[in-house]
């Protein structure tokens, strides 16, 4: 180093920082005597330093010691006192002439003779390596200090060399790790720091692999660091692993005992660290850190194991989170883990009047919630409703959303009125409440398909047509549900042909595995033209996709699979037998039938079918027991009523009010029932009421133009 | 894909030469005859922006664009920094495909190149391999932590979570698989974000508050603190569905611009736009895991970062006169 630039440079920083540096040294003799003790200790003897004892504590405590200052100490010393005026560079400079590797070198066989010489000579021994101890913790430090100078410069590739080298250096003095008690606090800090700073230099480097690595050692080898040190190292990896965007080889599995658990990936990795992290808290071992549960949120919800996020969010002890923001949490956890009802019975106790009722986050989810069960649904009106309340008086972003879920409410409760006249008014204030919700947000298409969806089922097949067309186009046809709701809106219009074009369209847009439902509904608008030799090979090649499918995912289904999206098996059984039996191929219908059985043994389908076979085989006892086997299996069977309805109709007027019973029944549940409309009319015309039995027909006849070839709803 | 191929792409050289072809008077002399002609692909500012800019440009993507067709072959020769380099576009390239896609334009040319980098993802992947986690459960000891169970007892179960479904071959997008695929490449991009440029994962996060589509709700305040979206006036990016498959990749390289090592403040402020507009698009459908994800994010984005300890100085040195004459001392010594 120059001194020429060290003039120039300590010229250039304000010298009123420095105190006067006019008093002369009072010990210059002592000085000189003490050099001759420091012989040969330094690697460059020549410029040995004349060193003033002073009255310095490092130095001072040093000499007690019967160690002096040699040259690397007293740079250590004054870098140092640079660096703690914040002259970096000046620090820097300074730091320069330190001969690490000589340093050490010097350290070392005192310091690792230790353990040998430790019972025959203690007190020496002891003396020595606190002394020696003492010189390598000065050094250490300074080199410490070098690499923060570095870092402050900008030079993080240099920082991060000089820090490593810290602690190779300790690596190579303290073979066997730190030992907990024999090590002077000073170094240990000086260690501790290092260690802790190490891989924030390589990250700001970019040498990423490198911070791994570092990081891996700091929490892997014995540094003896202390619990809140540890704890900022581990979360520090925890982050770099979920967001540094570098692949990272697992830890070695050396030094594994067996059943333990070894990271395969940084997401394993960084989970197993924040739950360590969040362990620690809860033992009381450091201080609460509210990022380590976002992190851990985060990473177990890209994961999608909210229930197990759920735990961790339960273990929080109280006074952390208000308590109405952990059940909303918790709930949003259940919720995606398909735990509707914890997670309904948390906002629950949220939304009570005396916790946060007009929360509205929780509020919508407890909407969106109940929305998705009939029995819950009024409940969840009751929700949407404060929602959108409170929405209006806030900023009134999530207006539209809460109207959204209004409107879904209102329609899943319209299915389970009691009177038609309730039924109607829901099902206006239904769509009221999705047109309000589409006026505020015109860019979400999952508004228009629900709005959609409504207009179908309300019969209003005009304005379904638009919105499942609108829904398409927003979504550059790349949802299934879209394509799907298009082709059955056409096919209630009766536009078969037109709802087999977007079906082929749809089947051209989807991947061979996810044809099954489009290549269900092909099969049944061939049906509904009265084409059965094309409507055979439809189902063919369904049920060879299907059959495809069970092959290759095996019989284990592990449920994780979309589910919804699939055909069972024996579905395409069924729908052959039904279109076998309809072209009255009983043989045919029945083998399906006997497939169809042996895939599901109690299915209401199955036993309904089969009654229908033994009812056109005027086997009138057998059919009807096959219905009420099926009424048995699922209560509220439809088909099932109705065909017991009408079976019953044609027995003869005593019959007549049962008949009636059992299609009234089957139109509470599904007023859209052409069939049930129909066998109610006969009933009404066979006992007289002529008006009555005119209207029943006439909304059979209604019906007949709008019925699509399967429910608007996902089976 | 034009029948009059262009000579093959077997080296960084020849990629950077037939993109000067390409791109002509848009590329300056001075990055064509560059010494590292991988490293001025993968992060030169001019290169970037002028195939950026073409990538935005109108009617880019159709199936005789000669530049999809160029990033298809750098990417197709298995040189691994071209490949980095093609990588580099994926966000602008995922981007402007996205939202054209609702239109149902023709992109012939840029389904080429995601299907070329969604076919390695899956190699990469292996057939039929579902990408998976294993939950750690802290009853089982780990190389960070001990744990009390005697080493006798069995293991306990772990939990394992699909992170992300097998990637079937596909040899054309299907718009069904559309999410899917871009989904997987995106992963692909992931991987590799510690290589990519600056520039780069701002183009991404800038895509991502276009394709979330409620940039309107962020608040007044924060919409004017942050930098304008760039906006070439051309066209404009819209919003497209983000199933979860494609939302779940989007949020990992947003957490990355947003709390990964890049250190660039400016990054930061755009990537928790993003992940705002995010937050916001989950809350539209009440998407409770998106909803759970992306408010950690913005909460993230909210906390300060604890710094490193500083050193401490225990004990002050009293002496300066004489810590002077020492330092004096010293410096003359070092001549």
């Amino acid at each position: 180093m120059a001194a020429a630039e060290w003039d120039s440079r300590s010229e250039a920083s304000p010298t009123g920082d420095w105190p006067p540096a006019a008093a002369a040294s009072p010990v210059k003799g002592k000085a000189a005597a003490l050099q001759e003790s420091d012989a040969g200790a330094s690697a460059s003897g020549s410029s040995e330093a004349k060193v003033d004892d002073g009255n310095i504590q490092e130095a001072e405590s040093s000499l007690r010691e019967g160690l002096s200052l040699n040259y690397e100490e007293a740079r250590a010393l004054l870098g140092r006192l640079e660096y703690q005026r914040g002259n970096v560079e000046a620090a820097l400079r300074v730091f320069d002439g330190i001969d690490l590797q000589a340093a050490i070198q010097r350290f070392q066989p005192s310091l690792s003779e230790k353990p040998l010489s430790k019972r025959s000579n203690k007190l020496r021994s002891d003396s020595s390596n606190s002394g020696s101890q003492h010189a390598a913790s000065l050094v250490l430090e300074a080199i410490y200090l070098k690499s923060m100078s570095l870092q402050k410069l900008g030079k993080a590739m240099e920082a991060a060399k000089q820090c490593k080298s810290v602690l190779d250096a300790v690596e190579s003095i303290f073979q066997c790790g730190i030992p907990g008690v024999m090590v002077e606090p000073k170094l240990q800090e000086t260690v501790s720091k290092s260690v802790e700073l190490l891989p924030e230099l390589w990250k700001q480097a970019g040498a990423y692999q490198e911070a791994l690595a570092s990081y891996r050692r700091a929490l892997l080898s014995q540094w003896n660091l202390d619990d809140e040190c540890c704890t900022r190292i581990q979360k520090r990896f925890a982050v770099f692993l979920l967001y540094g965007g570098v692949e990272v080889t697992p830890p070695s599995l050396a030094s594994q005992t067996e059943g333990s658990f070894v990271p395969r990936n940084n997401v394993e990795e960084a989970i197993l660290l924040l739950m360590i992290l969040l362990k620690k808290w809860f033992l009381g071992k450091t201080h609460w850190d509210p990022s380590v549960m976002e992190h851990l949120t985060f990473a177990l919800s890209l994961c999608g194991q909210t229930s197990i996020l759920a735990k961790h969010l339960e273990e929080v002890l109280p006074g952390i989170y208000p308590r109405t923001e952990r059940w909303y949490s918790l709930a949003l956890c259940y919720f995606a883990a398909s735990h509707n009802e914890a997670a309904l019975n948390l906002l629950r106790k949220s939304l009570n009047k005396n916790e946060s009722p007009n929360d509205i986050m929780a509020l919508l989810l407890a909407a969106k919630i109940c929305g998705s069960n009939y029995l819950l649904s009024s409940e969840g009106v009751e929700y949407a409703k404060r929602a959108v309340k409170d929405s209006e008086s806030s900023d009134g972003h999530l207006k539209s959303v809460a109207l959204h879920v209004l409107g879904s409410c209102l329609s899943k409760k319209s299915k389970v009125a009691s009177s038609d006249h309730q039924r109607s008014l829901l099902q206006t204030e239904a769509l009221k409440s999705l047109n309000e919700a589409i006026s505020l947000d015109r860019q979400n298409p999952e508004l228009i398909f629900d709005m959609g969806i409504e207009y179908a089922e309300q019969r209003n097949m005009h304005a379904a047509l638009k919105c499942a067309k609108e829904f398409i186009d927003a979504t550059g046809g790349s949802v299934s549900k879209g394509w799907r709701l298009l082709s059955l809106v056409l096919s209630a219009q009766q536009r078969y042909s037109e709802a087999e074009v977007v079906t082929d369209a749809a089947l051209d847009e989807t991947a061979k595995w996810e044809q099954g439902p489009l290549l269900r509904i092909r099969a049944k608008l061939k049906v509904a033209q009265s084409l059965p030799m094309e409507a055979v090979e439809a189902y063919r090649t369904l049920l060879a996709l299907v059959q495809a499918q069970r092959k290759a995912y095996g019989s284990a289904k592990n449920g994780t699979e979309d589910d919804e999206d699939k055909v069972s098996e024996f579905e395409v059984w069924q729908g052959l037998a039904n279109l076998y039996s309809s072209l009255s191929y009983w043989r045919d219908a029945e083998i399906c039938l006997q497939k169809a059985k042996a895939l599901k043994t109690y299915s209401a389908t199955t036993l309904h079918a089969e009654g229908n076979i033994h009812e056109v085989h005027e086997k009138i006892q057998d059919a009807l027991a096959a219905y009420f086997n099926a009424l048995s299996m699922e209560v509220e069977h439809v088909p099932s009523k109705v065909s017991i309805g009408a079976l019953l109709s044609k027995q003869g007027p005593k019959f007549l009010p049962v008949a009636r019973c059992f299609l009234s029944d089957a139109l509470r549940l599904q007023p859209t029932n052409r069939m049930a409309w129909f066998y109610l009319g006969e009933v009404h015309k066979q006992d007289g009421r002529l008006a009555d039995a005119a209207d029943c027909f006439q909304a059979a006849s209604m019906l007949e133009d709008s019925d699509p070839v399967e429910s608007f709803r996902s089976p | 894909m034009p029948n009059d191929a262009p000579p093959p792409i077997h080296s960084a050289k020849d990629a950077l030469d037939a993109l000067a072809g390409i791109l002509g008077g848009a590329l300056p002399g001075s990055v064509a005859s560059a010494d590292d002609p991988a490293a001025a692909l993968l992060s030169d500012p001019d290169v970037a922006s002028a195939v950026t800019g073409r990538l935005r440009g109108s009617g880019s993507g159709a199936g005789n664009d000669t530049l999809c067709r160029w990033l298809y072959d750098a990417f197709r020769s298995n040189v691994a920094e071209l490949q980095l380099a093609v990588l580099r576009f994926v966000p602008t390239l995922a981007g402007v495909y996205l939202c054209r896609a609702v239109s149902r334009k023709p992109l012939a040319g840029f389904e080429a190149v995601l299907l070329a980098l969604y076919a390695h993802a899956a190699a990469q992947r292996g057939a039929g391999e579902a990408e998976t986690v294993s939950l750690p459960n802290l009853a089982n000891p780990s190389p960070y932590h001990d744990a009390k169970v005697p080493p006798k007892g069995k293991p306990v179960d772990l939990d394992v979570a699909v992170l992300s479904q097998p990637l079937e071959p596909h040899g054309t997008v299907r718009a069904t698989r559309r999410a899917r695929i871009v989904g997987a490449v995106l992963q692909l991009y992931h991987g590799k974000l510690a290589h990519m440029p600056l520039s780069s994962k701002m183009d991404f996060c800038e895509f991502c508050v276009a394709w979330a589509g409620t940039n309107s709700k962020l608040d007044g305040a924060d919409k004017q603190r942050l930098p304008p979206a760039p906006d070439g006036g051309a066209e404009k990016w819209r919003r497209v569905p983000l199933p979860w498959e494609l939302f779940q990749p989007v949020l990992q390289i947003v957490a990355h611009c947003l709390l990964g090592p890049t250190g660039s403040d400016e990054l930061k402020a755009q990537a928790a736009r993003a992940a705002e507009c995010l937050y916001w698009r989950a809350t539209e459908t009440v998407d409770a895991r998106a909803v759970l994800a992306t408010r950690s994010l913005v909460r993230l984005s909210q906390m300060v970062e604890e710094p490193i300890p500083e050193p401490s100085f225990s004990g002050a040195i009293e002496n300066m006169a004489e810590l002077e004459a020492m330092r004096a001392n010293i410096l003359n010594n070092t001549k």
